[in-house]
């Protein structure tokens, strides 16, 4: 292990890993026990954090590590644009082209998979990586009690080649054995399986030629010092209707029985998401506001709907069961629906709620 | 050398622990990110029982700073921290804490002072202190952080000045990095060193008279005083950069330099760009080319004479700035290096470029095409870098055309929710129900970034579906801003301004006034128009003031408050309206704390002694009441003067429970009489909704079991804590009900 270490530094200056999860997954967690583990028992340097935003559960976080031998010091501060190692705590990520930005020939990738996505998952993989793992951390993470960031660090673990098995269960038991005792030997069990399951999906052969990095997609900043009104005021009312927020479902959508409906308004006055449209319809002969159906591309799947609903109109549905959504309708105030508008698919990033619960079971670790 | 031990933290972090090692006696704080988790660190350490630091949450950062203050005079060791917004709004104190000599320590987490708001970090703020009269140590490492705040205690009480520790918000302050701390405590506060006071306050034989009324010829000398001591200071720094440095085996310097000695370009920049620059300097020298960096520890006083000595041979130099002083073509750092070439007799030829602002990254390339900027004879000798002209509008979808047609008032007057006086004179209103006003266009569009669960919209489109006439609102920085006005996108349908959260109702007032103004000359169509300020429970704590002040001055507006009883959008701190004994991020739950010490602020009340025209407390558990509420609420705002409504509002995420639970969550509040539905109108007081009276009233435990905040107050341990609360709350509630009966 030491020699895959010094052959490592050898070539460059820092091992570098990004992580690509969403909030609620434990990535945060995971990168800081990551990088722990490198000062605590790996005799490395090492520096780690988290892409920065306000407090909020379901969005896309990023996650930087960085190793050097122990004598070194880690100067740069930005964040890490060509990792060694990519982890994926999501499969759904992979449709995300940002996640890919600066991926070569030489960098590492362990994506989380469900059973039967392996391949979906693998078709949006660029084609100029060459190695490629997998592990099904939601399964390991159910059967085990655990949660997806201890499979993943397991599956870190292995595919970095450089840590023993002991170091790893240790840096979580100094994390978790203190926070969540009685959830531990659950962590340590999904820490195993993630380790012992990660498996290969892709080894191409060395070339031998050097493959350049991939193209960064393009950003899509189009306002600049000279576009841009003056003063950061927003001409543009009411676009933040083009944001897609079907990532945030955690599996779940709220299904419509339309016959059962009664027209009570209830789900409309509970949604934060103005997903119900309401419009001038009858209902058993009388004139009334009737509801017409649901904007599932804004919906969170929050389920406040269906926790209201008085008839069980709206029922709780898992999203994958339900790929086409009866009564989809695109928010009807709009003037124009723009082509991306469709049906919003079952790309729940979070299908897992074994983090939030745990969090709330306990009483909260704020 | 003492013994140290590793650690494995971010700047806040080992901030935290150089602070309990210290040993300090109180620290007044109120909560801005980037450098909040130093209190919330120790607050965790305050509840695991590992320091008995006073830890006072301000209603701002004003007031945390006149805490510091009177502590400081009090002779205690005292501790601040802050960053942006928060340092600017307590700027006018810092003169006060210097200029009558207490010494204290705050720690600035540098973030970005700007109109939009944004919370990354660069250096506009710290650059505000220069003319404070505050030495200013710049710590460009986590480790630095460590050993700067343990110098900066003993600098303050040698030279009797306050001192900053600045660093890089989110680069130093949230970076997690090895570094090394000392493994005693005692070690620390045997280099810190007895605390003494010249003129003890409490000495009652001896009186002082602290903060005398000063003019011409006092102040000047009283000035001069201050001068001498940064002199002081000046000359102190490096014996305490020596002793600690025995210590620790880490001496520093003030101006710090890589590769510099016979360096022909030098690159100077100040915190962690100063490390990733180093880099870039290596890449540098691989081509050649006799590159350097720079960077000082010490802002002031301003280490001119050793900065002088590091750049002497340097023939360009470049001064890379993380702000600017607008018009004086460069930021302070560059000014400064300027003056200090041409006092010292430099001749390197100097050039500026601001970067970084808003916390755009710094990467090691950067620092190289600088350099080679400086270089350039072409290139301007000032210059920002980094900036991208913009395309004009073409694919891109929001260049389309509107999404939305403009919510005219035929579109919104659906006359589902309508509001008359009666013989007596009060509003009373017809409609109201969900099913009929569901056909009120929502004034916000979807795809806002609320949290699944989020109860603030759901608040928002209750109080705009019962709203008629067209809708100007004003929002307080808060959750319910961050979440809807997500540049280059926004929610809003209708005009939209936000405002710092200590001055919403102000601007308000300001902005209604012109409306009113304009619409008496003409210059506007006549026609009612609502102003609303949204506000959170966080925004009515720093902003109190300004919302009792524009309520006294009567201006026709509506007031409306979402209580989810927590500053949510920054992690959870304690709030003044947070249920007593909740757990929060300031108010940890451990051996020797069980929470939030105080009672939760009864804000309708507060307002209903400005004597305005209508206040309100609403539900999403009561939705036609509310509606109904928001109604007379916007009538009383458009006809006679201020109106206040507020409504207990879910946050999933740190009330801890279930999303799709939360309306049953608030029905519970409600029923337990912890947030009474009441109104007072033109000053008599009703009860909207009585759980007593009709067998549905619930212990308060009931409630506080359903969240994972407030959930241990339901065990044996808390007994007493759950007692007085229901006692408060009861008090608070028979005491509406007793107004009601009398029409009070």
């Amino acid at each position: 292990m030491e020699d895959c270490m010094e052959q490592i530094f050898a070539k460059k200056d820092y091992y570098e890993i990004r992580l690509e999860s969403i909030g609620g997954l434990g990535a945060n967690l995971c990168g800081k026990m990551v990088g722990e583990l490198a000062v605590r028992y790996l005799n490395l340097n090492s520096a780690g954090f988290s892409s920065y935003g306000s407090e909020k559960t379901g969005t896309p976080v990023k996650g930087y590590i960085r190793f050097c031998p122990p004598d070194r010091e880690i100067r740069v501060h930005s964040p890490i644009v060509n990792p060694d190692l990519l982890v994926i705590f999501h499969q759904a990520l992979t449709n995300d082209q940002s996640v890919w930005k600066g991926c070569s020939a030489r960098t590492q990738v362990i994506i989380a998979v469900d059973q039967g996505q392996e391949e979906a998952a693998l078709d949006r993989l660029p084609a100029d990586i060459q190695t490629c793992y997998a592990v099904n951390a939601r399964q390991i993470a159910m059967e085990t009690k655990s949660r997806i960031n201890v499979v993943m660090l397991g599956a870190m673990a292995k595919v970095m080649g450089f840590v023993a098995p002991e170091h790893v269960r240790q840096i979580c038991r100094d994390n978790l054995g203190r926070k969540y005792p009685a959830a531990l030997e659950g962590n340590l069990k999904g820490l195993d399986q993630g380790y012992a399951q990660v498996r290969t999906v892709r080894k191409y052969p060395e070339t031998g030629t050097k493959k350049e990095a991939s193209a960064a997609p393009k950003d899509s900043q189009e306002w600049g010092y000279v576009t841009a009104p003056i003063g950061g005021v927003n001409p543009r009312a009411g676009s933040t209707v083009t944001a897609d927020l079907s990532p945030s479902r955690q599996g779940y959508v709220p299904v419509f029985i339309k016959e059962r409906c009664i027209n009570c308004g209830l789900c409309d006055s509970t949604c934060p998401d103005m997903v119900f449209q309401f419009a001038k319809g009858t209902f058993k002969g009388k004139e009334m506001m009737v509801n017409r159906g649901l904007d599932y591309y804004h919906c969170k799947g929050c389920m406040r709907c269906v926790d209201v609903c008085p008839v069980n109109a709206l029922v709780r549905g898992v999203e994958a069961e339900h790929l086409e959504k009866q009564y989809f309708l695109p928010n009807q105030d709009m003037l124009r629906v723009p082509d991306y508008y469709v049906k919003a698919g079952p790309d729940g990033y979070v299908t897992s709620e074994s983090y939030l619960t745990e969090k709330r079971m306990e009483g909260g670790e704020v | 050398m003492e013994q140290q031990v590793t650690e494995y933290a971010s700047g806040n972090e080992i901030a935290a622990i150089a602070i309990k090692q210290i040993g300090y006696d109180l620290m007044g704080y109120y909560p801005i990110t980037p450098s909040t988790q130093i209190a919330e660190n120790l607050d965790d350490m305050r509840a695991k029982g590992e320091t008995d630091l006073i830890m006072i949450a301000a209603e701002g950062e004003h007031s945390a700073a006149g805490i510091c203050y009177g502590a400081s005079v009090g002779g205690g060791r005292v501790i601040n921290a802050t960053s942006a917004n928060g340092l600017l709004y307590a700027l006018e104190q810092f003169p006060v804490q210097s200029g009558t000599r207490y010494p204290m320590v705050m720690n600035v987490a540098c973030r970005t002072v700007s109109g939009p708001l944004s919370i990354k970090g660069d250096h506009s703020d710290i650059m505000f202190l220069l003319n404070a009269g505050w030495p200013i140590l710049f710590a460009h490492t986590v480790q630095q952080v460590y050993d700067f705040n343990i110098i900066a205690l003993r600098l303050a009480e040698q030279v009797r000045l306050p001192v900053v520790v600045a660093y890089d918000g989110f680069f130093t302050s949230h970076q997690k990095r090895r570094c090394m701390r000392f493994a005693e405590d005692k070690v620390v506060r045997q280099f810190v060193g007895p605390k003494k006071e010249p003129h003890p306050f409490f000495d009652l034989d001896n009186p002082v008279t602290v903060g005398s009324y000063m003019n011409e010829p006092d102040i000047i000398n009283n000035r001069y005083q201050l001068h001498l001591a940064m002199r002081q200071a000046d000359g102190l720094l490096p014996k305490l950069f020596a002793e600690y440095g025995a210590l620790s085996g880490r001496e520093y310097n003030k101006v710090e330099g890589y590769l510099h000695e016979d360096a022909q370009e030098l690159l100077v920049l100040i915190g962690s760009s100063y490390e990733t620059a180093k880099e870039g300097v290596d890449d540098m020298r691989k081509h050649g080319r006799k590159a350097g960096a720079v960077t000082l520890n010490v802002l002031r006083p301003f280490p001119e004479k050793e900065l002088a000595a590091a750049c002497s041979h340097a023939e360009r130099m470049l001064v890379a700035d993380r702000q600017d002083s607008y018009g004086a073509w460069g930021g302070n750092l560059s000014l400064e290096v300027r003056a200090m070439l041409q006092r010292t007799g430099g001749r390197a030829i100097v050039k500026s470029l601001v970067y970084g602002l808003g916390g755009k990254d710094f990467f090691a390339e950067d620092a190289m095409h600088m350099l080679d900027y400086a270089k350039d004879p072409k290139s301007p000798d000032f210059d920002y870098y980094g900036v991208t002209e913009g395309t004009a509008c073409g694919d891109g979808d929001a260049c389309q055309g509107n999404f939305f047609a403009p919510l005219t008032r035929e579109r919104t007057m659906i006359g589902a929710t309508v509001v008359e006086r009666d013989n007596a004179g009060d509003a009373q209103v017809r409609g109201g129900t969900l099913n009929a006003t569901a056909a009120m266009p929502k004034r916000l569009a979807p795809g806002h970034g609320a949290c699944p669960g989020c109860g603030i919209p759901v608040n928002l489109n209750l109080l705009s579906r019962a709203i008629e006439d067209p809708i100007i609102f004003l929002f307080q920085t808060g959750c319910g801003m961050i979440v809807t006005t997500p540049y280059p996108r926004t929610s809003f349908k209708v005009p939209y301004l936000h405002n710092l959260f200590q001055n919403g109702a102000a601007t308000l007032s300001g902005l209604a006034e012109i409306c009113y103004r304009k619409q008496k000359n003409g210059e506007l169509p006549q026609g009612d128009i609502i102003f609303v300020m949204v506000s959170g429970d966080g925004g009515m704590d720093i902003g109190m003031g300004s919302a009792l002040g524009t309520a006294l001055r009567g201006h026709r507006l509506l007031l409306f408050e979402y209580d989810n009883g927590g500053y949510m959008n920054t992690g959870y701190q304690l709030s003044y309206s947070t249920p007593k004994g909740a757990r929060s991020s300031t108010s940890h739950v451990g051996a020797k704390q069980y929470g939030k010490t105080f009672f939760h602020k009864d804000m309708p009340r507060i307002m209903a002694a400005t004597g305005i025209p209508y206040i309100a407390t609403a539900a999403e558990s009561n939705p036609t009441d509310f509606i109904r509420k928001a109604a007379k609420a916007a009538h009383y705002a458009k006809s006679e003067g201020t109106a206040y409504l507020k409504a207990l509002s879910a946050c999933p995420l740190n009330w801890n429970d279930m999303p799709a639970t939360e309306r049953k969550v608030v029905a519970a509040g409600v029923d337990c009489c912890y947030f009474p539905l009441f109104e007072i109108e033109r000053g008599v007081t009703r009860m909207s909704y009585e759980p007593d009276k009709t067998g549905k009233k619930i212990p308060v435990t009931d409630w506080l079991a359903m969240m994972g905040r407030t959930k241990h107050l339901c065990g044996e341990a808390y007994k007493e804590i759950a007692e007085s609360l229901q006692r408060e709350v009861d008090r608070r509630y028979q005491s509406l009900q007793r107004a009601a009966e009398n029409r009070m």
